[in-house]
């Protein structure tokens, strides 16, 4: 199976859970093209949850809040292989954050801690004026 | 997401039905017995299905605010995914997690009554 899903959405937090159950439907939907197994959580959950992190990061960073600006999320399925990009129009950040310091109470930071976890590859890269993180993982 | 509250004793069980995410997580930071800082809360996760790094946030943020006041927040009925978010960002070390909420009630109403 290869092809491309595309989803855009407005850059509004209200669409955070659309976006994640977005990617754990196209998770399974790899799972299931692949006749792998579907109770394996661990492949979907990864997904929902890195795209729920992916999109409120691109949201909450906004630069423009209440202007029409869009989160633009590519599925991309190739034989064992899933990857999602996530496409913002905001300031360029960087996926070398340093880890929360869980002791410390911290209430924010674990996003991309999250997704490096879960996630078999995650780069980000600066393209024409947008970031476009990209996460994938091997079935 | 819908939140009920349960007076359980001096101990308030907030059950939470659905996603806790970016766009659920301020609704359960403005729920009575989460804002009301020095009460003593269990939070059931039996029907969560998903959460995230601003659902964890809004939970510390809970369990910072409350222990101020010298009140808990325990947690109970996570499932495997749940855990998950809890295992990679090391935040099970912040809380009292129980695999029943009754238990945790009753471990809740022990350390009130130490204090």
């Amino acid at each position: 199976m290869n092809s491309i899903i595309t989803l855009t959405l407005p850059s509004d937090v209200i669409f955070t859970r659309f976006a994640s159950q977005t990617a754990e439907r196209a998770a399974l939907l790899m799972l299931n093209s692949c006749d792998a197994d579907t109770g394996n959580w661990q492949f979907v959950h990864a997904f929902e949850l890195a795209v729920s992190e992916a999109f409120a990061n691109a949201v909450t960073n906004a630069e423009q809040p209440g202007t029409l600006q869009t989160v633009i999320i590519n599925f991309i399925f190739e034989q064992q292989r899933l990857t999602v990009t996530v496409r913002d129009t905001n300031q360029q950040f960087s996926t070398e954050t340093p880890t929360p310091d869980i002791d410390s109470y911290p209430e924010k930071g674990y996003g991309l801690l999250l997704i490096r976890t879960v996630m078999d590859n995650v780069s980000c890269i600066r393209e024409n004026g947008a970031n476009i993180l990209s996460m994938s993982k091997q079935l | 997401m819908t939140i009920t509250e349960t007076l359980k004793g001096s101990i308030t069980v907030v059950a939470i039905n659905g996603a806790l995410d970016a766009s659920t997580a301020p609704e359960l930071q403005r729920s009575p017995a989460i804002t009301n800082a020095s009460q003593t809360v269990v939070i059931d996760f039996e029907h969560v299905d998903f959460l995230d790094s601003s659902g964890l946030g809004a939970l510390i943020g809970t369990l910072r605010k409350k222990r101020d006041m010298s009140a808990e927040t325990l947690l109970s009925c996570m499932n495997d995914r749940i855990s998950q978010v809890f295992e990679i960002t090391n935040a099970y070390r912040l809380f009292h997690i129980f695999d029943d909420t009754s238990a945790a009630v009753d471990y809740a109403t022990q350390l009130i009554s130490r204090k």
